[in-house]
């Protein structure tokens, strides 16, 4: 070991060959030039994968502008996707925002459209009030699903992750106690709730299929855009954000924005599954929640936690999951595709990151 | 392995002034820069074998930076590295060590939960890991004794002191048997008794030929104890001369650039108490906690708190700031009365600022803007509009006005991300915010940390002031330059108690023999 | 008796999965890589798994073995994404995980594997040790990777902490850059723990469908990959505690279908919750119980960037 004969070293590594340097600074023009080269990266992987699964360019091309912006009934149904989509995004974004990594909007999806079928099967409130009840159940639920994982992350430490993660598998597990148990609809061969009634259905806007959930989504990001830009809330949860040792030394009351930022995304779940099951299914089903969870996520990630890029990506993917469904009936691919598909643009966007924070050099 | 007497003998062999003996390492033309800054600007630089070589110079002028580069853990952007004479390509810390290159730096590369022993063991993987371990055991005790160091190398590195650390470090650099040894800062966590001690073996090094560069900012140091000074300034080398050449005006000088005359000016007036500590006691598993703390700050004064990092300064700030909690004792603020254990948004209430001795992480918030930085104090005492709106336009007015009269350089817009500025205008953008709520006591550990002499003056400035104004100021230092320079009256720490106080001016000596007295 | 024979007996099957999981990570989490894609690794290691026995007829250990390397291959993406990119660890394992749900579920779906059985790898036959009362059955009527689970235990416990290889992987996960200055490749180290971590998970998912249910279903890890994820803390990283909680883990798991088996009337899908709120409390008493050192590696979760200035 201690010959030091004195020798310049021949041994080149791979990563040795280059340099990797830290950034100081990119400016966000750039930034976003970067972040649209690895969805645009995405989004051609993907066509790839859909070729080689038999998927034509030209099906392509149909499937994903013709046929979308070509009909107002496709163009409605992908709005009518973005609704719910745009509000767990929202919920992500929130939570996120306050370091806080809220996984488990999959159960409070449910919980949430749980607490609105309670309401709804037991005739609970006057029904013109049905509808807003049902809404405050499912806000309540999904609180509730997120208080505890919440409550052990402030008081224990307990790893929040992990822990909103087990509550969607407890959610699951309990909707399908309710849909094969009590809940079940007789007049169905399928664990499905029984249909809402009219009351307890969200009402239409008048424009192809579309109701009250597009118009609502849209106050939602007004209302989360205010919160997190103008309040004073969010100008304190930025520094939480930013850098959560100054704030505490600085007397921002970490807890309590971190609390309110938390519930607010679990109210914000909770209040999807209500979107969800009256807007969409009109029932509980045993999927009706599938993909959104992750999709919110994801959604958040891309959108950097501002609610306005939220509102453009949950569209981007609500266009990918109405062309899912037809690619799914014309050309048999698998509806998992969708989700496929979105986790490779969002690895594409992660990846692309590095180019942001690093810079490569070639040595010599 | 060769034993490492070996290599010392070799070497012993070149006398410190051999002509015809290629420099032991040698620099040339040395440029990096990180993004925009351009750190090193075609440095020179040579070592002769056996010499002694002090690399002087502020923070910031580049000499952690160049020697970084030889150690493999920076790549220059262009410059040639000559080791021995020949010149070499070092691509990574391994390179250098085959180089026969170690450097210790100013924070300890550790593996804490691993022995010292362990630390070593994982740069030399030959043979069985049972064999190469009990090889390394009787090898280091060989070591150890050669240069008179005595540390258990059977212990976690976390349970030792950061004196046994470092002899750690320098123990790895020579079992690696490095014939060129860089020590960065390394006294900087030392009281002056461990530091004497290892300038004792740092010249038996010296003299069984190793060379050494001895990198630092402290002038006394470089005179004393080194063969050769070189001062940087600013990425480059101003001039390189020997010790009994210059003297301590003139090196500084070549330091600065242009010297400013700091002058100590005193207060006239310490008025009422503001703050009283009373027989303060806080458990810590991690440093000495506090012990039986008490002192008084009064108004109008600069309260100069004197001792070795470590000794619970942290602790110390976190109780008043109301950062933690003290396990008994009083905290009493003037007019609050009994304030202890209050929580931090309460004692910022009353009327307490504090200027953190770690900026980046405790005090700025890099990737918010200059105007969030700055107001967020205003924020959270309602300065700015409501809870429904932050007033934006009196924001960015107040952040202008701000940087204009603390001279805060180098912001283009208050919309500027914080974490673009250099760290003096950083600092200055730290006091502009703690002032603006016209404090009645502050606290500033060791505000000048890593500023240059210019922007570390504006820092003393501004707490003069503050003080002429009539706050009360705590400045704890582990630079007692500054505290003699600043002080009024001086409380001297020493694990976690204020061990001695005195009425400036002060016996230099006296306080530094308090400093180490109670270790 | 009979009762606790069967229970006892089915543990091993059930914890073996749990086991080899948080083996994986404790692996891959020394080198300092946060890795929450287990449950992906999972998922494709049992989707691999199903369609080797189904599509290829392979033996079982083989069906194992491509297992393995099918949740290898995956982590190759992982590593490049946080080793090489240093693209953030939680967002990088999350991501897998969705990777790997929409994947397995496509493959599954066009190749045709969903909801077929097969029959997979049988118990060894020790001959008369096997047929010795209470023991027999519960000791030397397992498969073979019951028994290799214990010997790949062993093996790691002393690569880990008795070989150079061991202790300076532990020390890129506890300080890579004193691991750098001591001319220790910590990208080598940190890819190399990720592959092999993820490889004894993807096994680990690959034991669920070649062993345990013989047929495979969309999303049939159930939160294993989670739960294991959980074990690592509660273990504080170390092997042998976490082979004690997949056991505690293979107990409750193996205790369902014997409740269900000798006609306990208990509400079918609170049962299967039980595993979910009993990871929650095993979270919860690691937190309490943690005190200074939780035992995690020092520099978990963080990219190294050698020219990083401080």
């Amino acid at each position: 070991m201690a010959d030091a004969s004195i020798s310049a070293p021949t041994r080149r590594s791979l990563f040795g060959r280059f340099n990797l340097e830290v950034r100081g600074h990119m400016p966000m023009g750039q930034q976003m030039l970067v972040v649209s080269a690895g969805i645009l990266l995405g989004l051609l992987l993907s066509a790839l994968l859909l070729m080689a699964y038999g998927v034509k360019p030209s099906g392509l091309l149909n499937e994903f502008v013709v046929a979308i912006f070509g009909s107002q009934r496709n163009i409605a149904s992908v709005l009518a996707y973005a609704a719910p989509l745009t509000i767990v995004g929202l919920s992500a974004a929130l939570a996120f925002k306050a370091r806080f990594w809220n996984i488990g909007i999959e159960g409070q999806v449910i919980f949430g459209a749980i607490g609105a079928t309670l309401v709804a099967n037991y005739d609970i409130g006057p029904p013109s009030l049905r509808l807003v009840l049902m809404a405050l159940a499912a806000i309540g639920a999904g609180m509730l699903w997120i208080a505890l994982p919440l409550f052990l992350k402030i008081r224990l430490h307990v790893n929040e992750i992990i822990s909103t993660l087990l509550m969607n598998y407890i959610a699951f597990n309990l909707l399908l106690h309710l849909l094969y148990g009590p809940w079940k609809d007789p007049q169905s061969a399928f664990p499905n709730s029984k249909l809402f009634e009219d009351v307890e259905r969200l009402m239409a806007i008048g424009w192809q299929n579309l109701n009250l959930s597009l118009p609502i989504a849209v106050v939602l990001v007004l209302l989360a855009g205010w919160l997190l830009g103008v309040s004073r809330y969010g100008f304190l949860l930025n520094f939480v954000y930013a850098n959560a040792r100054m704030a505490r030394a600085l007397g921002v009351k970490i807890v309590g924005l971190t609390l309110l930022f938390a519930l607010a995304s679990g109210a914000l779940s909770g209040f999807g599954g209500f979107i969800i099951s009256t807007g969409i299914e009109s029932r509980l089903t045993q999927s009706f929640f599938v993909g959104y969870g992750f999709s919110g996520i994801l959604i958040a990630f891309l959108a950097r936690n501002n609610p306005f890029a939220v509102a453009f990506f949950a569209l981007l993917i609500s266009v990918l999951m109405v062309a899912g469904q037809s690619l799914q009936v014309f050309y048999q691919v698998p509806f998992a595709m969708v989700q496929l598909i979105q986790a490779i643009i969002v690895i594409c966007v992660a990846a692309s990151e590095f180019f942001i924070h690093y810079r490569l050099r070639l040595l010599e | 392995m060769n034993a490492i007497t070996g290599h010392m003998r070799e070497t012993a062999r070149h006398g410190p002034d051999g002509a015809d003996v290629p420099p032991a390492l040698a620099l040339a033309a040395i440029s990096k820069t990180f993004g925009d800054f351009s750190a090193l600007k075609g440095v020179d630089f040579d070592l002769k074998p056996g010499e002694i070589h002090a690399l002087l110079g502020e923070n910031g002028a580049g000499k952690s930076t160049l020697m970084n580069v030889v150690a493999g853990i920076y790549t220059p952007d262009s410059g040639t590295v000559s080791v021995h004479g020949r010149p070499v390509a070092i691509r990574g810390p391994s390179d250098a060590q085959q180089l026969g290159v170690g450097m210790v730096h100013q924070h300890y590369k550790l593996v804490k939960p691993f022995t010292g022993l362990e630390n070593i063991l994982m740069a030399h993987p030959e043979g069985s890991y049972r064999q190469a371990r009990k090889r390394l055991q009787a090898m280091t005790k060989d070591a150890l004794d050669g240069i008179g160091f005595d540390v258990d190398l059977n212990r976690p590195v976390e349970s030792l002191s950061v004196s046994e650390q470092q002899r750690i470090e320098i123990l790895k650099v020579l079992v690696a048997g490095a014939k060129v040894i860089i020590l960065d800062e390394p006294t900087a966590v030392l009281t002056d008794d461990e530091a004497v001690r290892l300038f004792t073996a740092i010249r038996n090094l010296a003299r069984e030929g190793h060379s050494v560069v001895l990198v630092t900012h402290k002038l006394a140091e470089a005179l004393t104890y080194a063969d050769r000074i070189t001062v940087m300034r600013g990425g480059q080398v101003v001039r390189s001369v020997l010790p009994s050449e210059v003297g301590e005006a003139e090196l500084t000088a070549l330091i600065v650039g242009s010297t400013i005359d700091e002058r100590e000016r005193r207060s006239g007036n310490a008025g009422k108490s503001v703050l009283k500590l009373r027989a303060v006691e806080r458990r810590d598993d991690r440093g000495p906690g506090l012990r039986n703390l008490s002192f008084e700050v009064r108004s109008g004064e600069i309260y100069g708190i004197a001792g070795v990092g470590g000794n619970g300064q942290s602790a110390l700030v976190e109780i008043v700031t109301g950062l933690s909690q003290v396990d008994s004792g009083n905290i009493w603020l003037d007019g609050h009365d009994d304030v202890t254990n209050q929580p931090s948004e309460r004692m910022r209430r009353c009327g307490i600022a504090c200027i953190p001795s770690d900026r980046q992480s405790d005090a700025i918030a890099g990737d918010l803007p200059v105007a969030d930085n700055y107001a967020i104090n205003g924020v959270l005492e309602g300065r700015y509009g409501s809870v429904l709106r932050v007033d934006r336009r009196r924001i960015d007015a107040d952040t202008q006005d701000a940087v204009r009269r603390f001279e805060v350089m180098g912001v283009r817009g208050s919309h500027q991300k914080a974490g673009l500025l250099s760290g003096g205008n950083a600092q200055k953008l730290v006091i502009a915010r703690e002032f603006s709520g016209t404090p009645s006591l502050i606290l500033a550990h060791s505000p000048s940390r890593g500023l240059d002499i210019r922007a570390s003056a504006a820092v003393h400035d501004h707490l003069r002031a503050a003080r002429d104004r009539g706050a009360g100021v705590i400045l704890i230092s582990e630079d007692l330059d500054e505290i003699m320079l600043l002080s009024d009256r001086i409380g001297v720490m020493s694990r976690g108690s204020i061990v001695a106080e005195f009425e400036t001016p002060a016996d230099r000596q006296a306080i530094g023999k308090a400093m180490v007295g109670h270790g | 008796m009979d009762f606790v024979v069967n229970w006892l007996a089915n543990v091993p099957g059930f914890a073996v999965p749990f086991a080899l999981a948080a083996l994986g990570l404790i692996i891959c989490e020394k080198s300092g890589v946060l890795n929450l894609g287990a449950e992906g690794y999972m998922l494709v290691g049992a989707m691999a798994g199903a369609g080797a026995m189904l599509s290829l007829q392979v033996h079982p250990l083989l069906a194992l073995v491509i297992a393995a390397l099918a949740a290898g291959t995956l982590s190759l993406l992982f590593a490049l994404l946080v080793i090489a990119l240093r693209v953030n660890q939680v967002i990088s394992g999350l991501v897998i995980v969705f990777f790997a749900q929409g994947l397995t579920a496509m493959l599954a779906t066009s190749n045709g594997w969903t909801n077929r059985a097969f029959s997979g790898l049988g118990d060894l036959n020790f001959g008369p040790l096997s047929s010795l009362p209470f023991v027999g059955r519960i000791l030397f009527q397992q498969d073979l990777v019951v028994y290799l689970t214990i010997v790949i235990f062993a093996v790691t416990v002393h690569v880990l902490y008795a070989t150079h290889i061991g202790m300076r992987l532990r020390a890129v996960g506890e300080n890579p850059e004193a691991a750098d200055a001591a001319g220790i490749p910590v990208g080598w180290y940190r890819f190399g723990a990720v592959v092999v971590g993820c490889m004894l998970i993807g096994l680990a998912g690959g034991y669920l469908t070649v062993a345990v249910s013989k047929i495979w279903v969309d999303g049939m890890s159930g939160g294993r990959g989670w739960i294991a994820i959980a074990l690592v803390i509660f273990a504080r990283w170390q092997p042998w505690p976490a082979l004690a909680g997949a056991f505690l883990f293979g107990c409750i798991e193996a205790l369902i279908p014997r409740m269900a088996a000798i006609g306990l009337q208990l509400p079918q899908y609170f049962v299967l919750m039980l595993p979910y709120i009993v990871t929650l409390g095993v979270m919860v008493w690691s937190s309490l119980s943690a005190g200074r050192r939780s035992g995690q590696p020092g520099a978990l979760g963080q990219p190294f960037v050698r020219e990083e200035r401080h």
